[in-house]
């Protein structure tokens, strides 16, 4: 089953989903594909207008730019996804995922979407981390 | 570059014992088509689908539990990316706090392996305001 994950480039969430089986829809997959099309509009312009126009399907034309870009890349991944996991308390410092407002949109659209979902927090300690991967593998073993 | 093309993050977990090397070498040694850099976490590999994960099997055969990989958005040595370019890399800040995570997170897959049975740790509450201010009080005594 395909299995969206939150933040989108979790390395651990990543691994995890496929070490049980399943399929991870991750932003580097949707990146990979966009980078590495021949037909894309010359680099470094990864998201074309195109994409922009996509992301008014997930979010309000009042809606930052910024943020439609964001949801023209991860609404069509949640779109495709039977499950998802989302790892909260992630470290304000995330990098390119780490924008707020996008983060609570994909929230509410997977909640809309109604697919099963869990979410879990990262781990600040071993008893922390054993629970947190036993209930991802319990949920992921339970996805048919 | 053609569309069945994949290119891994292979990563290391602080706690294992393998080294970068080991990991490259063990994918030097397969003779499969695949393009292997050696980096400071672990190693970056790119080829096609298949042959990436046939490489993916026998570097988790290295240290199963403490092994971990994703795909890459950019191909290796992409301008855009790669520091001989002068690339940004605004995705290592994460990459980085995910690995300091992994000496405990591979705690965790060991312990699923084993089938061990877990309960949820409550994580400790916030100080409320009053009993904080009790403590200021105590301390400015």
């Amino acid at each position: 089953m395909k299995v969206f994950i939150v933040p989108p480039n979790s390395l651990i969430l990543f691994d995890l989903v496929e070490r049980y089986g399943h399929e991870p829809l991750s932003l580097m997959g949707a990146i990979h594909e966009r980078v590495t099309n021949p037909e894309i509009e010359s680099p470094p312009v990864n998201v074309t207008p195109e994409d922009v126009k996509k992301g008014l399907k997930y979010a309000g034309i009042e809606v930052p730019s910024g943020i439609r870009g964001r949801l023209a890349v991860w609404g069509p991944l949640v779109d495709q996804a039977d499950a998802a996991i989302i790892m909260d308390d992630a470290p304000f410092e995330f990098g390119c995922v780490g924008c707020h407002r996008t983060d609570e949109m994909v929230r509410y659209y997977i909640k809309k979407r109604k697919i099963p979902h869990i979410v879990v927090r990262y781990p600040t300690n071993e008893d922390e981390a054993k629970a947190m991967v036993a209930k991802i593998k319990e949920f992921l073993e339970g996805l048919k | 570059m053609a569309k069945e093309t994949e290119t891994r993050m292979i990563v290391i977990s602080p706690s294992s014992s393998v080294t970068p090397d080991q990991v490259t070498r063990t994918v030097h040694s397969l003779g499969l088509e695949i393009t292997v850099k050696e980096t400071c976490y672990g190693a970056m590999i790119e080829g096609s689908k298949e042959d990436v994960h046939k490489a993916l099997a026998a570097i988790r055969n290295l240290d199963p539990e403490r092994i971990f990989t994703k795909v890459r958005g950019v191909p290796i040595g992409d301008a855009r990316r790669c520091r001989a370019h002068h690339g940004s890399r605004p995705g290592f800040t994460q990459l980085e706090k995910e690995w300091e995570c992994l000496r405990l997170v591979d705690k965790g897959v060991s312990a699923a392996s084993r089938g061990e049975t877990v309960c949820e740790v409550p994580r400790p509450k916030r100080i409320p305001v009053k009993r904080l201010k009790e403590i200021v009080d105590e301390v400015s005594k």
